[in-house]
C-alpha cells in the first residue's frame, strides 16, 4: 500500500476527489475524463442509466480496478489503490449491488472476513470470534441496524442481507460509504428504512456516495448529485435546486416521457388457470404453496414480491422447467401439468426467463441458432432430422430486422459478444414471434439501460394489445405498478393478495410484499 | 461487468486494423476461419519446442529424434529394412494403430460435445474387445460372418456401457469421470480374472490369439512387393469421422447434443429432453469406443494382456482436444499423436531415449491444448486493446 | 477371528492413506478448484519420495526408518510442486478444471514412468520402471493390542498411520479455526465476497491446491510403502479417484470423509480376507479387488443426488464478472 501522499490543497471539507479519471475495458470506455469531489458528511449521489459507468467509477475508488488515467485523492492525499484491502485502510467501504456474502457462513463470520482477530492458543493461532460478535451487537444497537451475528446468511432475506453488508463497512470503521443501487429490489417500506439508516449515518459524520438511477431517492436524501452518461460526467447539481424532469433529461440525454400512456384493457377468455399449485425446490423445500391465479386474454397479471418468495419457481412450474408437486395448470381449458416443456410450448406458452444467459440463450452459439430455438425441430427448419440452414438464416434475418437486434456480424455473431439489451431483444423477439396465447415475462428488464427498458415495455404492451395473456413477474415494484392490470402479491410461496392494479397503491403492495396482510 | 461486447456491434473493424508482427500473430489466432487450425498448430509448436529442450537436456539431437519418429511410422525412409518389409509396411502398421486411436478420439469427442467426459474409453474398449474375442474370436466362424459380428458386438457392448454411464449421470448425478474410472477398474479386474482362469496362453501370459477369420486386420498382404498388414479399421474410422461430423453439424439430433453440451439449462428451457440426450450421446460415445476396442484387440493386436487398460483410452483425450474436439480435426490430430506413439520404439532404438518419452510429449501437448482457450482470449484482449489505443489516438 | 483382525489392521493401513488423499481433495475443492487430479498428485508425490528414498539408501548410511520419514516429506513437497501445475492451469490460465485434472493425471503417469526409467538407467544402468523400497517397520501398542478383535487397531501399525492422524487433526484445525481456512472456505463459496473483503482469492486457491497436492503425495507414498513395497506405474490404481468418491460421500466435510475412507479400507481388506477365508485360489483375488470400486458406485447412487459441492467449485475467478 502506498501511503506516499502529496498534500495538494487544504480544503478540509473535501474528503474524496477524483480527477480526470479514465478507465477502458477491452472494447469500451467505461469512464471518460471524470472529475468529481465529495465533501465530508454529505450524501453524494451518482445518477445515471445502467452502463453509464457509475459502478466502474466507484469500483476504482474502492480498489477493485485501477484507473488508466487520472488521480484519486482521499483527504487530500493522492492514492494508488491496488485492492479493496488498501481502500479499506483509508476507511472506504462499499455495498455492492449483488451482495458479496458467503451463504453458509454466519452473519458474524461474513462481517469479520478479511479483518479477523486472531489469538494464540499455545503455538497455534486461532480465530477469535467472540469479541467480534460482541462488537457487532454493540454497533447494531448504536446505528439501529438489526443484525444477529449468529444467524446463517442463507436463512436471511434481501434487506437483512443488505444490513449485513452495511454492518461490514461499519465494523471496518469505514468513513466513506459507497452504496451501489441499494434499493433496486427492496419494497417501498424497506427503501424508506434504508434511507433513514443513511440519514442516521450522515448524522454520525459518515460520508455517503449513493449510486442509483432512481431520481426519487436522490430527492429524498441526497445533498448533491453528479450525472453520468456513457462514461462522461454531464453535470453536478444541488438536489434542492434541480427538478426531477431536469435530472431525468440530463441522465438520458433527451426529453423523456416519465409515464408512458397505457391504453385501456380489453379482457377476453381465461387463458391460464392455475389452481392450488405447489412446487418444491432442489432442497425439497416447498417454495410455492397453493397458488391459484387466472390470467385472461389481453390482461397483464403481474406477480409482485421480494426476491426468493417462490416467484421464479412459479414461472418455471408453469413453463414446465420444474415439476409441480400438486395442483393443476390449465391452458385454455386444457390441463398441461403433465406435458413436457416442448409440448407446453406447442400448446401456446412463450417464456422469457429470469436469467437470460443461464436459461434463455446459448452464449457460445451464433445468433441464428438462438433465434431458431423454438422452431429448428419443425418443418421447414428441418426435414427428416436434417437441418435446413438456409431457412433458418432467412427467418433469423427477419427477426433481426423486425426486433432491431444489433450485433457485430449479423446472424453469425456469437451471442456472448452481444450487449445485454440486444441479447434480451433476441429472446423477446424469438418468444413473441410464436404468437402464443400466454407469454410469461420474468424480470424482463433486469440490468438493462433505459432505452432497452422502454423497448421491452413497449413490446409487452403490444402483446397485450394483440390479446395475449401476460404473466409478468418482477422484483421491481415500479415496473409492476406501471404495467399491471391485475397485481398478485406473492409472499413465502403464497399469493397474499390479488386485486385490480388500480385499487392498490405501491405502498399497499409493498406492505403485502413484506407479508403484512390486511 | 462492463458490457464488453458494445464495440463489437455495428462494424467493429471500422478503424484501421492494427499492424505489426504481434498483432498479425494475434489476429491469426483469433480469426474465425483459421482459429480452430492455428491455435492447435501453435500448441504443437510449443510442444515441439519444449520436448526439443527436454531432448537437448538428455544430450540428444531433437531434430534427429523427431525425424526418427517419422521414420518409425513409415513417413520417412529408415536407414535399413528387414527382408520383405519396407516403408510401406511401416505405414500400414501405422494405419493399423491409428484406426483405434481415431475411433477412440471420436468417442471422446461425441461425449465431450454433449458435455460429458468419457474417461472410460479404455474400459469400454477392453470389455468389447474381450467379449468379441471370446464369442467370435475363439469360434470357427468364416470371415464373412465373423468380421461383421465382431463389429456388431463391439458397438453393442460399448453402447451399453456408455449408456449405463449416461444413465448414472442423469438419474443419480454421479460424475461421469468418477463412474467411468470405477467401471474401468472393475472391467479390468473381471476380464483379467476370466482370461487368467480360462483363456490364458501359458507362454505369453496373455490371452489366446483370436482366429484369423475374425481379425479386422489382414496380415501379410503383399503390396508392391512388401508384406503389409492392412487394417479394415482405418476405413471404418475415417467413415465414422465423416458420419459424426455430419450428425453434429447438420442434424436436429446433433444440434441438441451440442445444445446440451453448451448449456444444459438452456437446453432444458428450449424443450430438449436433456436426460435422453445425455444417455444417447454416451451410448454413441461408447459405441465408437467399442469399435475402437475391437479394432485394437482384434486388429492391431490379436490378444489381450490381462488386467491392462490400454493407454489409448487417455491418449485419445489428447487427440480430441488437439483436434479442437472436431471430428475432422481429430483425423489430423490422431495422425500426429500416433506418429509419436508408434514411432517411439524406433526412436528409442536409434536415438536411445526411453520410449516413454512419447507419452510425455503427448502429455505436454495435452497441457498446452488445455490452455488453447486462454491463448485465444489473450490474443483477443490484446487486439481490442490495440484497437482502443488507435481509436484513442484518432479522437 | 484371525481374518477379522487382519481385516482391521489392513483396512486401517489402506483407509488412512486414502483419507489423506481425500483430505487433499477437500482442500482443493473447498477453495473452489475442482480436483480430479488427486490420482496424478499422489503418483507424482510417491515418485519423488521413492526417488529420494532410493538415492538415500544407495548413497548414505541413513537407516530405513529415517529414510521413510524423509521420503514422506519429499512426497509432500513433490506432490505440492506438481499440484502447482494444476493450480497454474486452473487459476492463471483459466483452463477447464475438469480437463486440467485429467491432463494432470495423464501427464503424471507419463512423466513419472519416463523419469523412473531414465533415473534407473542412470543410477543402476538398467532402465527398470520401479524403485524398490525397504519395507517399513511396524509397531504394536502394548496392552491395548491384546484386547480381542479390537486390539487389531493397535497392532502392526505403520508409523505413517499415526502421522496421518496427526495431519488430519492439524488440517481440520487449519480449515475451521484459522484465518487461512476461513478465506479458503469463502473463496470456494463466494470468491467475490472474499475479494471485496480484502482477501486474495487467487493466492488462497493456489496455496490450497498446493496443499492438496502435498497431502495426496503423502497418501501415494504411504501406499507405495504399505501395499506395493515399491514405486512403479502400478501406483496408478485409481485410489485417487476412490478418494474423490469418499470426499463426495463425506459431503466435502473432513470428519465424515474420514469414516468413509476407513469404511472403504475395511471393505477392501475384508474382501481380501474373505478370499483367504474361503480358501480360493489366488487368482480370485482379482474378483475381490473390485469390491471397493463396486461399493463406490453403489454408494454414489445413493449419495450423489444429495451432495452439495462448494458453490464456486469449477468456476475460474474473474473479478470483473458479477
Amino acid at each position: 500500500m502506498s501511503l506516499k501522499g502529496t498534500d495538494t490543497r487544504p480544503d478540509e471539507s473535501v474528503i474524496v476527489e477524483l480527477r480526470h479519471i479514465t478507465k477502458r475495458f477491452p472494447g469500451i470506455v467505461a469512464n471518460d475524463d471524470v472529475t468529481i469531489s465529495v465533501k465530508k458528511g454529505e450524501i453524494y449521489a451518482l445518477l445515471g442509466e445502467n452502463g453509464a459507468g457509475k459502478s466502474t467509477l466507484m469500483s476504482m475508488l474502492y480498489g477493485m480496478y485501477e484507473p488508466d488515467h487520472g488521480e484519486i485523492y482521499v483527504r487530500g492525499k493522492k492514492m494508488h489503490f491496488r485492492s479493496p484491502a488498501e481502500a479499506a485502510e483509508e476507511n472506504i467501504g462499499m455495498v455492492h449491488q449483488h451482495f458479496r456474502l458467503v451463504e453458509n457462513f454466519t452473519v458474524g463470520e461474513n462481517i469479520v472476513l478479511g479483518v479477523e482477530t486472531v489469538k494464540r492458543v499455545g503455538i497455534f493461532p486461532v480465530l477469535s470470534m467472540k469479541g467480534a460478535y460482541d462488537r457487532i451487537r454493540e454497533l447494531s444497537k448504536s446505528f439501529g441496524l438489526e443484525v444477529d451475528p449468529e444467524d446463517l446468511i442463507s436463512e436471511l432475506g434481501v434487506s437483512a442481507r443488505q444490513r449485513v453488508e452495511i454492518m461490514k463497512m461499519l465494523y471496518r470503521e469505514a468513513e466513506i460509504l459507497i452504496f451501489d443501487e441499494p434499493t433496486a429490489i427492496l419494497t417501498p417500506q424497506e427503501v424508506e428504512a434504508l434511507l433513514k439508516i443513511m440519514e442516521e449515518l450522515r448524522r454520525s459524520g459518515k460520508t455517503i456516495i449513493l449510486i442509483t438511477h432512481k431520481i426519487e431517492e436522490i430527492r429524498k436524501v441526497a445533498d448533491r448529485c453528479a450525472i453520468l452518461r456513457r462514461g462522461k460526467l454531464i453535470d453536478v447539481l444541488k438536489v434542492q435546486d434541480a427538478s426531477t424532469q431536469e435530472m431525468a433529461n440530463l441522465m438520458v440525454g433527451r426529453n423523456v416521457v416519465l409515464n408512458a400512456e397505457k391504453p385501456a384493457p380489453h379482457f377476453g377468455e381465461t387463458v391460464l388457470e392455475v389452481e392450488k399449485l405447489c412446487v418444491r425446490n432442489e432442497d425439497r423445500v416447498q417454495v410455492v404453496r397453493g397458488v391459484s391465479l387466472k390470467v385472461r386474454a389481453g390482461e397483464i397479471f403481474a406477480v409482485a414480491g421480494v426476491s426468493g418468495n417462490g416467484q421464479t419457481e412459479l414461472a418455471d412450474a408453469i413453463a414446465g422447467l420444474r415439476k409441480a408437486e400438486s395442483g393443476s395448470i390449465r391452458l385454455m381449458g386444457k390441463d398441461i401439468s403433465r406435458e413436457s416443456i416442448r409440448e407446453r410450448n406447442g400448446s401456446g406458452i412463450s417464456y422469457i426467463p429470469e436469467d437470460r444467459q443461464k436459461y434463455g440463450l446459448f452464449l457460445d452459439f451464433n445468433l441464428r441458432s438462438n433465434l431458431c430455438l423454438r422452431r429448428y425441430f419443425k418443418a421447414p427448419f428441418s426435414r427428416q432430422g436434417i437441418l435446413n440452414e438456409a431457412e433458418a438464416e432467412r427467418y433469423a434475418r427477419d427477426l433481426v430486422e423486425k426486433y432491431d437486434i444489433r450485433s457485430g456480424q449479423g446472424t453469425e455473431t456469437q451471442v456472448r459478444s452481444m450487449s445485454g439489451g440486444n441479447q434480451q431483444k433476441a429472446i423477446v423477439g424469438r418468444e413473441i414471434e410464436e404468437h402464443s396465447p400466454l407469454v410469461i415475462f420474468v424480470q424482463p428488464t433486469r440490468g438493462l439501460d433505459m432505452g432497452a427498458i422502454e423497448n421491452i415495455h413497449r413490446q409487452i404492451l403490444r402483446e397485450r394489445e394483440r390479446g395475449a395473456a401476460i404473466l409478468l413477474i418482477s422484483l421491481e415494484l415500479d415496473e409492476v405498478m406501471e404495467l399491471a392490470d391485475t397485481i398478485g402479491v406473492i409472499y413465502n410461496g403464497q399469493l397474499l393478495k390479488t386485486a385490480d392494479a388500480g385499487s392498490l397503491t405501491s405502498h399497499e403492495v409493498g406492505r403485502y410484499m413484506m407479508g403484512v396482510s390486511g | 461487468m462492463p458490457p464488453r461486447g458494445k464495440t463489437l456491434e455495428g462494424g467493429r473493424r471500422k478503424g484501421k486494423t492494427p499492424r505489426g508482427f504481434r498483432a498479425l500473430f494475434a489476429r491469426i489466432l483469433v480469426s474465425d476461419r483459421f482459429g480452430h487450425l492455428t491455435v492447435p498448430l501453435f500448441c504443437i509448436l510449443l510442444t515441439l519446442f519444449f520436448s526439443g529442450i527436454l531432448l537437448l537436456l538428455l544430450g540428444k539431437n531433437p531434430l534427429v529424434s523427431f525425424y526418427s519418429f517419422l521414420q518409425g511410422s513409415g513417413f520417412a525412409k529408415k536407414a535399413s529394412y528387414g527382408n520383405g518389409v519396407g516403408m510401406l509396411s511401416d505405414f500400414f502398421a501405422f494405419l493399423n494403430i491409428c484406426a483405434p486411436m481415431l475411433l477412440a478420439a471420436l468417442a471422446f469427442i461425441f461425449g465431450y460435445r454433449s458435455g460429458l467426459f468419457n474417461i472410460g474409453i479404455a474400459g469400454q474398449m477392453l470389455l468389447s474387445g474381450f467379449l468379441a474375442t471370446i464369442w467370435v474370436g475363439y469360434s470357427d466362424l468364416p470371415g464373412i460372418l465373423a468380421r461383421p459380428l465382431v463389429l456388431l458386438i463391439g458397438m453393442g457392448v460399448g453402447a451399453l456401457l456408455g449408456g449405463c454411464v449416461g444413465f448414472l449421470k442423469y438419474r443419480f448425478n454421479i460424475h461421469e469421470v468418477v463412474s467411468t474410472i470405477m467401471i474401468n477398474y472393475i472391467i479390468s479386474y473381471v476380464t483379467g480374472f476370466y482370461i487368467n482362469s480360462r483363456y490364458v496362453n501359458q507362454i505369453s501370459r496373455s490371452s489366446n490369439v483370436c482366429s484369423g477369420a475374425s481379425r479386422l486386420t489382414f496380415t501379410k498382404v503383399n503390396i508392391a512387393g512388401y508384406s503389409c498388414s492392412v487394417p479394415l479399421g482405418i476405413g471404418i474410422a475415417v467413415l465414422a469421422a465423416l458420419i459424426v461430423q455430419f450428425i453434429l453439424k447438420r442434424t436436429v439430433f446433433g444440434f441438441e447434443v451440442r445444445a446440451v453440451g453448451s448449456n444444459r439449462n438452456a437446453a432444458l428451457y428450449s424443450g430438449v429432453s436433456v436426460g435422453r440426450q445425455m444417455v444417447l450421446s454416451m451410448m454413441i460415445s461408447g459405441l465408437l469406443a467399442g469399435l475402437a476396442g475391437v479394432s485394437y484387440y482384434l486388429g492391431y493386436t490379436n490378444t489381450i494382456i490381462p488386467r491392462e487398460l490400454c493407454s489409448m483410452g487417455y491418449d485419445s483425450i489428447a487427440t480430441a482436444l488437439l483436434g479442437s474436439s472436431s471430428p475432422i480435426g481429430a483425423v489430423f490430430a490422431s495422425v500426429l499423436i500416433t506418429i509419436f506413439q508408434n514411432g517411439a520404439s524406433y526412436m528409442s532404438s536409434t536415438v536411445g531415449v526411453a520410449r516413454e518419452i512419447a507419452s510425455v510429449i503427448t502429455g505436454v501437448l495435452l497441457l498446452f491444448s488445455a490452455c488453447g482457450g486462454y491463448f485465444r482470449k489473450r490474443a483477443e484482449d490484446y487486439l481490442k486493446k490495440l484497437e482502443d489505443e488507435e481509436g484513442g489516438e484518432k479522437a | 477371528m484371525n481374518y477379522i483382525e487382519s481385516m482391521i489392521t489392513d483396512g486401517l493401513a489402506f483407509g488412512l492413506p486414502l483419507f489423506i488423499m481425500a483430505l487433499g481433495g477437500i482442500f482443493s475443492e473447498k477453495s473452489g478448484v475442482t480436483n480430479l487430479a488427486v490420482e496424478g498428485f499422489q503418483g507424482f508425490g510417491a515418485f519423488v519420495g521413492a526417488f529420494l528414498a532410493t538415492v538415500l539408501s544407495l548413497k548414505t548410511p541413513l537407516g530405513s526408518q529415517i529414510i521413510l520419514y524423509l521420503a514422506i516429506a519429499a512426497a509432500f513437497l513433490g506432490g505440492a510442486l506438481y499440484a502447482s501445475l494444476h493450480a497454474l492451469l486452473c487459476i492463471r490460465f483459466d483452463a477447464d478444471q475438469v480437463i486440467s485434472g485429467v491432463v494432470i493425471n495423464i501427464l503424471g503417469v507419463a512423466l513419472t514412468t519416463f523419469l523412473t526409467s531414465q533415473i534407473n538407467g542412470f543410477l543402476f544402468g538398467n532402465a527398470s520402471n520401479k524403485f524398490i523400497l525397504d519395507s517399513s517397520f511396524r509397531f504394536s501398542v502394548p496392552l491395548l493390542s491384546n484386547i480381542p478383535i479390537l486390539g487389531a487397531v493397535f497392532r502392526n501399525i505403520y508409523p505413517f498411520e499415526i502421522l496421518i492422524l496427526i495431519l488430519g487433526l492439524y488440517f481440520w484445525y487449519l480449515m475451521y479455526k484459522t484465518r487461512f481456512g476461513m478465506h479458503l472456505r469463502a473463496s470456494g463459496e463466494n470468491p467475490h465476497a472474499l475479494d471485496s473483503a480484502g482477501g486474495n482469492v487467487r493466492r488462497t486457491r493456489f496455496l490450497s491446491v498446493m496443499l492438496s497436492g502435498g497431502l495426496s503425495g503423502i497418501g501415494g507414498m504411504c501406499i507405495a510403502y504399505s501395499l506395493l513395497l515399491q514405486y512403479s506405474p502400478s501406483i496408478y490404481l485409481g485410489y485417487g479417484y476412490l478418494a474423490i468418491a469418499a470426499m463426495i460421500f463425506g459431503n466435502w466435510n473432513i470428519v465424515p470423509t474420514f469414516f468413509v475412507c476407513i469404511f472403504f479400507g475395511l471393505a477392501r481388506a475384508g474382501g481380501y480376507q474373505l478370499c483367504l477365508f474361503m480358501k480360493l485360489s489366488s487368482r480370485y483375488t482379482d474378483l475381490f479387488m473390485t469390491i471397493p470400486y463396486i461399493l463406490t458406485l453403489v454408494l454414489l447412487v445413493f449419495f450423489s443426488k444429495r451432495s452439495h459441492p462448494p458453490r464456486a467449485a469449477g468456476q475460474p475467478y474473474d473479478k470483473g464478472e458479477r
